[in-house]
């Protein structure tokens, strides 16, 4: 019996432990956001005297991240919209059909999940310089795209695989073309997952650097992270603001997170659970 | 795998196989096998901005001796096998912890998950100041437990620097690992941890002798899945120390950066050289490890 209790305490303890240690962090940058470097400096770990919320205006306006959030935004947006499309078209296609080759495919897409970028970096650098989309923002939508189809493909199939084969046979007696099967059934039907792999793919390529800071040279076409990294370059010691701009890069993630927690979660770990 | 295509008619409908495939085919084609043979090209080749020309294995002979190389794959490699077994152990630990129905459960899961979320960008910058010699978080702590003589630069001096960054990552993916396995723990059948409990087996022998064989398939995905992502590990490293003090935090995707597009030598022959020696040691680590684990599995049944 006190070794039960015993059990216990010492339970509520490690969490008690790892729950400050893995929240304490993003609790005190949050902190730091709303507070001058100043007053951080007087007393890093206190709370802010008075919540000073313009520090989000000043950022959005002076320091240049209206910029960087709406090129986040525009190349976040583009490329998950063309690999979902894409990606659910060729998962739909690897899922319903059966052809020489169908599996070596999926082989083929799948196994690029594990490719380090440098194979493809240096090489891609130089071929949207050769085509002219060298730090434009259409290269790195094109790119993002690629990057993230075959981890698409892979949680997309997986789930047309499970649609029954009958639905489509009714559709072609009801006149179908297989275009339109594709669109009017397949695609609301998996819609579960759509959903996942659209959450998932904004938040990994929201977060994305390497690709980006190889890409795009022009302040004006920075995305987020090369914002924050260029703006922590300028101001290295002003931790007030950093914060700030760190903060307003969190902030989409935590509210995609407050309402689709579940979802993400289960786009994160896909593949993971065997 | 998923299960086998069903089949939709006698013959292959190829009128619908090609326009559904073409356009990953061509982003497939185009963005990722097109760029790997090229920089397969590349590797043979000095690639300056006036021309290239053919140099044989060169590169390759140059990188054998090449000690930076050789410091930055001791580091990744360090990283990569430290991190996995880190990350799971403790998100094991977490996972039985929770699965032991502490109230709050379901809040503790979406919290531990978070750090997961951040951009290594944002991580980077954060740990940076927590690591702060004067008012980071870590020093501050070691002060207030009267250890000021343990107090480090702790991402300025050589030898703690790597294992702070290893850190980072454990913070980062312990949550994401818990949640893992939390759902592997729901999915046991449940008469399997009543028989154990009946036999009144303790909890160290229920952990090793019933929880852990159960779950191993998880386990051995997560490991593998860690490895992968810290053979591939640059931003947090790029924004925490640039690969600093003196090489210790090196890594084969940052010195291949740097080789690429920092140093004034033009030449993208030889980072090219880099990452298809690193593009081999990856596959060969992630084929050797599925194989190895799944031999094993085998032999077990």
């Amino acid at each position: 019996m006190a070794g039960r209790v015993l059990l216990r305490a010492a339970l509520t303890l490690l969490i008690a432990l790892w729950t400050a240690f893995a929240a304490g962090p993003l609790t005190w940058v949050a902190m730091i956001s709303l507070r001058s470097t100043s007053e951080f400096l007087a007393a890093p770990y206190a709370l802010p005297e008075s919540w000073r919320f313009d520090k989000y205006a000043t950022a959005w306006t002076a320091s240049g991240y209206d910029t960087y959030f709406a090129n986040s935004l525009i190349v976040v947006g583009t490329s998950v919209t063309i690999v979902t499309i894409v990606g659910a078209m060729a998962a739909h296609c690897l899922a319903r059909y059966r052809f020489p080759g169908n599996r070596a495919v999926y082989f083929l897409i799948f196994s690029t999940i594990v490719l380090p970028p440098q194979i493809t970096i240096i090489a891609l650098f130089q071929t949207l310089a050769a085509i002219g989309l060298y730090d434009s923002r259409t290269g790195l939508v094109l790119v993002y795209a690629a990057v993230q189809l075959p981890l698409t493909v892979y949680i997309l199939e997986s789930f047309f695989a499970r649609i029954p084969a009958d639905l489509f046979d009714a559709a072609r007696i009801d006149g179908y073309s297989e275009w339109a099967a594709f669109w009017k059934v397949a695609f609301p039907v998996a819609m579960p997952a759509i959903a996942t792999v659209v959450i998932l793919n904004t938040i990994l390529l929201w977060n994305e650097f390497l690709y980006a800071v190889v890409l795009i040279a022009d302040d004006a076409r920075r995305t987020l992270p090369l914002g924050i990294q260029k703006f922590m370059g300028d101001q290295l010691e002003d931790y007030g603001m950093i914060a700030t701009g760190l903060m307003i890069a969190i902030i989409p993630v935590v509210l995609v997170y407050a309402f689709f927690s579940e979802k993400l979660i289960q786009g994160m770990t896909a593949g993971a659970v065997k | 795998m998923s299960a086998p295509p069903r089949p939709a008619g006698e013959r292959p409908a190829w009128g619908a196989i090609v326009p559904f495939l073409l356009p990953a085919a061509v982003f497939y084609l185009g963005l990722t096998a097109y760029p790997v043979v090229r920089t397969l090209w590349n590797s043979f080749h000095e690639v300056l901005p006036a021309g290239d020309s053919f140099v044989g294995t060169a590169h390759y002979a140059a990188l054998w001796s090449d000690e930076t190389f050789g410091r930055a794959v001791r580091n990744t490699l360090t990283w990569a096998i430290a991190a996995p077994l880190l990350e799971v152990s403790i998100a094991l630990l977490l996972a039985l912890a929770l699965y032991a129905k502490v109230a709050g459960a379901r809040f503790l899961r979406l919290a531990w998950f978070t750090p997961v979320l951040m951009s290594y960008v944002v991580v980077g910058i954060l740990w940076a100041w927590i690591y702060n010699y004067d008012w980071g978080a870590l020093n501050v702590l070691l002060r207030a437990l009267g250890l000021e003589e343990w107090t480090q630069p702790w991402l300025g001096t050589t030898y703690t620097a790597l294992p702070a960054l290893i850190l980072v990552t454990t913070w980062m993916w312990t949550g994401f690992n818990m949640v893992v396995l939390l759902a592997a723990l729901h999915s046991l059948p449940s008469e399997v941890l009543e028989a154990a409990e009946l036999d009144r087996c303790g909890w160290g022998a229920r952990l090793v002798h019933v929880i852990i064989p159960l779950v191993r398939p998880t386990i051995l995905n997560l490991l593998v899945l860690s490895f992968v992502g810290k053979m591939k590990i640059f931003d947090l490293v790029w924004i925490a120390t640039k690969g600093g003090p003196l090489w210790s935090t090196e890594t084969v995707s940052t010195y291949t950066y740097k080789r690429a597009f920092e140093w004034s030598t033009f030449d993208l022959g030889y980072p090219s050289a880099i990452a298809t020696v690193w593009f081999v040691i990856v596959m060969a680590g992630v084929g050797g490890l599925t194989l190895a684990l799944r031999q094993r599995q085998r032999l077990e049944y």
